[in-house]
């Protein structure tokens, strides 16, 4: 990637005696969403703080558009957005005092156009203890977003929000990529991840133990693609394996197969139909999830 | 600069929506003062006289020292240190911030006290006026440093609570404010000079006053000014530590 602007190389940080991040690579490119993945405690959140300058590695490198968090925390300042997991305002500040404040502390002017776009124009006046968790988050996405940042970094982003408003919020951060502005995604949640970024990385204990783009990453793993099958007459096939599939069972009108090469697989029964002279009506396939993935890695790493 | 003052003035004004804050440092020393004036005058004249120092050391060490920490400890614990931090405000600014806004409350209620006690209960106005301000801006600036050295070390609320109460009780029975301070025993007129009110009321009598001491006016005034100074190297020194611990 000649275009990245950030860097990590074998990031390390430990609290006493335990090493929470262990020698982490990872490079982002400008205006792509990158997904840190992980299990509780997998070292996500370390990785992030050290990379927005609140903790201190004990090893590696990392650079943020130029910026080493550790050395040039000012610069880092003007670069890097930040959301964090658990932030907060004080309950009776308002919404535009807050956003007066790190105004002024960034040194920058009141961004009209973000208060439109994010759409809490109507908040203004309320103090931040009157918020709901959804508003509460549009908030400090905005305030992230005030010094117009080349790079932004949302830590579980949609924690503890309804449908609705995660819709919403991936919009948002949708339009953000738009701009150009390269996002650090840490999440829990993998659909979010499929449907967001661009490249990920599974952490676990410290570790990246996979990374790559989601489709990359579940085509890497174990798991088989289900390929499901019905058809007009429900006469043929015999209901064995075939070539490269292992028939799992009928149900529903539907026989299933489990595949390690789904378009060989497809390719066989298409054939198999024609010979029996039968009709195909719905056939499905369905590639392993992130999440299988994931939990696939998470029972390799229990052995 | 700009900034900063920016920050103060939101500060003050989110304060004043506060409703523990108006508590600690408006309506509780000053239902005190209106109550406290009424028997005062009643009960022992002496102590009506000198009513505004007695009042203002109440206030002062109610509102700064019960009251001032909370805040910081809410900023602490909710993260709102991390999210300011994040989005460029530093922490000293914080901790300079919620000084400043602290000192100027506690300053308005001093005025108050300093202007109603002579017009409602008839208590003396002080001889020289210059130094009565003197004696309670150096008293305002120890006590704040103690308010943000509880707010700074304090590993909880009810931890901050604990140590506040430790200043704050004795500091009330012990200097002299409630009752001449000449009737405690011996052991407890000593445990007294601990407290930065028993200067305070000593500094008042005898610069502002210009009545008997029990202890060198000027003297009191100089152990109060390096209290402050003290509180303050303390509060910072241990903000920067917590800061780097618990990486706000």
């Amino acid at each position: 990637m000649s275009d990245s602007v950030v860097l990590v190389k074998g990031l390390v940080k430990r609290y006493g005696s335990y090493t929470a991040v262990k020698g982490i690579d990872f490079e982002v490119a400008r205006g792509r969403v990158f997904g840190l993945l992980g299990p509780n405690g997998a070292g996500k959140t370390t990785t992030l703080e050290c990379l927005e300058g609140l903790r201190k590695s004990d090893g590696g490198s990392m650079s943020i558009a130029g910026c080493d968090p550790q050395l040039n925390k000012r610069g880092l300042r003007r670069k890097l957005g930040v959301q964090l997991q658990s932030s907060s305002l004080p309950g009776s500040m308002k919404v535009s005092e807050a956003i007066e404040l790190i105004c002024a502390w960034q040194g920058v002017s009141l961004r009209q156009d973000l208060i439109e776009k994010f759409n809490i124009g109507d908040l203004l006046k309320k103090q931040y203890s009157q918020l709901s968790t959804g508003q509460k988050r549009r908030l400090h996405l905005v305030l992230a977003l005030i010094n117009t940042p080349e790079v932004l970094v949302l830590d579980e982003p949609t924690a503890g929000l309804d449908v609705g408003s995660r819709a919403q919020l991936h919009e948002e951060i949708r339009s953000i990529k738009k701009q150009g502005i390269t996002v650090l995604l840490a999440t829990h949640d993998m659909s979010e991840a499929e449907e967001l970024c661009d490249n990920i990385a599974i952490l676990i204990n410290g570790r990246i133990a996979v990374h790559g783009s989601p489709e990359q990453v579940t085509s890497a793993g174990n798991s088989d693609t289900r390929i499901r099958l019905r058809t007009s007459k429900g006469l043929l096939l015999p209901g064995g394996d075939i070539d490269g599939a292992t028939f799992v069972n009928v149900k529903d009108g539907y026989l299933e197969w489990k595949s390690c090469d789904a378009a060989a697989t497809v390719t066989e029964i298409l054939k198999q139909v024609k010979v029996f002279g039968d009709r195909v009506e719905d056939l499905r396939v369905e590639r392993p999830s992130l999440e299988e993935r994931f939990l696939e890695l998470m029972e390799g790493e229990k052995k | 600069m700009n900034a900063f003052f920016k920050y103060l003035f939101i500060q003050f004004k989110m304060e004043l929506r506060d409703k523990g804050t108006l508590l600690n440092f408006y309506l509780v020393p000053l239902v005190f003062f209106f109550v406290m004036g009424s028997v005062f005058s009643s009960i022992n004249p002496f102590m009506k006289t000198t009513l505004a120092a007695s009042m203002t050391i109440y206030a002062i060490t109610m509102g700064a020292v019960m009251g001032a920490p909370t805040p910081i400890i809410k900023m602490r614990e909710s993260g709102t240190m991390r999210a300011f931090k994040v989005n460029g405000i530093p922490g000293i600014a914080v901790l300079s911030v919620h000084a400043i806004s602290t000192f100027l409350h506690l300053l308005l209620v001093s005025a108050i006290i300093y202007i109603v006690s002579p017009l409602a209960y008839g208590s003396e106005v002080p001889k020289n006026q210059v130094l009565y301000f003197v004696v309670l801006i150096v008293f305002l600036a120890v006590n704040i440093g103690i308010g943000m050295f509880i707010g700074a070390a304090a590993k909880g609320q009810s931890f901050a609570t604990m140590f506040s109460m430790i200043i704050f009780l004795p500091s009330l029975l012990l200097s002299g404010i409630m009752f001449p301070a000449s009737m405690l025993p011996k052991s407890f007129l000593w445990l007294g000079r601990i407290f930065p009110a028993t200067h305070a009321l000593q500094s008042f009598y005898g610069l502002a006053y210009k009545t008997k001491t029990d202890l060198n006016a000027m003297f009191c005034l100089f152990v109060l000014i390096v209290m402050a100074a003290m509180m303050f190297v303390l509060a910072v020194w241990r903000f920067s530590s917590i800061r780097k611990n618990e990486q706000m």
